[in-house]
């Protein structure tokens, strides 16, 4: 397999505390497509920003295309295609200007692929001004410049947040068709569970500096379960981390919510034999539902 | 025939795409012989990636109830897989003592068991609607 995008034990943070990416290491090959997901301030925007070479890592190493992307920037960004919610195109730039540009930028600039964008995207007026574009017409302006050169890997980050859902399925439709065309691997990072499941491909969940959970996507749906068991006497959070296949505990009112690696009737024959909770409800959960259990909050009772 | 995606639900893309089809094979609304369309053009009818149809066909494929003709495309099996007449008919009235069992435990009676049963014969032979897919979701 070829690599396209690796991290080995990077850590990365801003100013003091601990780093915000605290020993990543992440392989990304050829034809994959990666799903970054994570709470606000998980890193996912970090991880991408490594990958392209804006900001340097700590410790460890980044590799894009088997080069630094520090050492060869050039060489590096001619490979990949970059898209970004907070990405700000030069305002009094004019659309055709922007393709100009990067038809000159990148040999491999292929003018059918942006026509049949421009089209698509209805975007008629080329002489129209970065400032006078919707949110939604800007993205789709920053998706042509992004892969009209053909990019072996795709990098977005959040690339449909703050768009209607009309243009975030527009977007995902692009993205879908192109990987379809071209083959070109994706790692993007994404808020919305639904677009998650519909790229589909590889999960990698970010919490607390680390990668928590690194899996298929269909994998992750049908191999793990969430049991949610009623608080008894004698009964502690501790107990129930302590079981093999268990990924979490937290504390949900007066349950608690548990992450297992494992067949829901499984999981509950293993809760019954060896805490002897009988009353458990075992169940496997869709991708939202897992993404809170895994990286939420506790929620206590109220103190009575 | 159309398929139906839903990302939330509890089923896995792949797998709802397969039962589907299945149901769609089961109801006679595909028949042998019968093509599907490429799992690319599938993936982007449907707006999913193309390796989770493509699964889903591996999948039936596997189970035999499609079949792939290198150069020509994918197609409903000639011969459906049909296990044991006898242990197929004792899964399935296996099945029938379970649901009948079931629906007793939660208060029904048989006119309504045998209402459901048609409403799942309608849909399976007429193909799901719309209608029978937002029902679903607030089930």
């Amino acid at each position: 397999m070829t690599e396209l995008l690796g991290l080995r034990d990077v850590v990365r943070g801003f100013g003091g505390g601990t780093p915000v990416l605290n020993g990543i290491t992440l392989s990304v090959q050829r034809e994959e497509i990666v799903g970054l997901l994570g709470r606000n301030g998980a890193g996912k925007t970090t991880l991408l920003h490594l990958a392209m070479g804006m900001l340097h890592p700590h410790a460890g190493s980044v590799r894009v295309f088997g080069l630094s992307p520090r050492e060869h920037p050039v060489a590096v960004k001619k490979r990949i295609g970059y898209v970004a919610e907070d990405q700000v195109l030069p305002p009094a730039a004019a659309i055709g200007d922007l393709f100009a540009l990067h038809r000159k930028l990148f040999p491999s600039w292929d003018a059918a692929l942006e026509r049949q964008l421009t089209d698509r995207f209805g975007l008629r007026d080329l002489r129209r001004t970065m400032r006078t574009l919707s949110k939604g017409e800007a993205r789709q302006v920053a998706l042509v410049c992004a892969v009209c050169h053909r990019p072996g890997l795709l990098i977005l980050d959040e690339p449909a947040g703050g768009l209607d859902p009309a243009a975030r399925r527009e977007f995902l439709e692009t993205s879908i068709q192109l990987l379809n065309r071209e083959g070109t691997s994706i790692i993007f990072s994404s808020h919305h569970m639904g677009d998650v499941e519909r790229l589909g491909g590889r999960v990698v969940l970010l919490d607390g500096g680390i990668i928590r959970l690194d899996a298929e996507l269909d994998a992750l749906r049908e191999q793990h379960c969430v049991a949610m068991i009623p608080r008894a006497p004698g009964l502690d959070q501790a107990a129930i981390a302590r079981l093999p296949q268990c990924l979490r505990v937290r504390t949900v009112g007066n349950a608690f919510h548990a992450v297992f690696h494992g067949q829901p009737e499984l999981v509950q024959w293993q809760l019954r034999d060896t805490l002897g909770v009988a009353d458990a409800r075992c169940e496997r959960v869709p991708l939202e539902e897992l993404f809170v259990e895994l990286v939420g909050g506790e929620r206590q009772e109220k103190a009575s | 025939m159309q398929l139906f995606i839903r990302p939330g639900d509890d089923l896995p893309i792949y797998r709802q795409i397969m039962r589907q089809i299945m149901d769609a094979i089961a109801g006679g609304r595909l028949t042998a012989g019968d093509q599907l369309p490429s799992h690319r053009d599938l993936s982007e009818q449907l707006v999913i990636a193309p390796l989770t149809v493509k699964k889903a066909y591996d999948e039936l494929e596997a189970l035999g109830y499609i079949g792939t003709q290198r150069g020509r495309g994918t197609f409903v099996a000639a011969r459906l897989p049909r296990a044991a007449a006898a242990v197929q008919i004792a899964q399935i009235e296996e099945a029938a003592r379970a649901l009948v069992s079931q629906a007793y435990l939660a208060g029904m009676r048989l006119p309504k068991i045998v209402e459901l049963i048609k409403d799942a014969d309608r849909e399976i032979s007429a193909g799901p609607t719309l209608h029978d897919r937002k029902e679903r979701n607030h089930r």
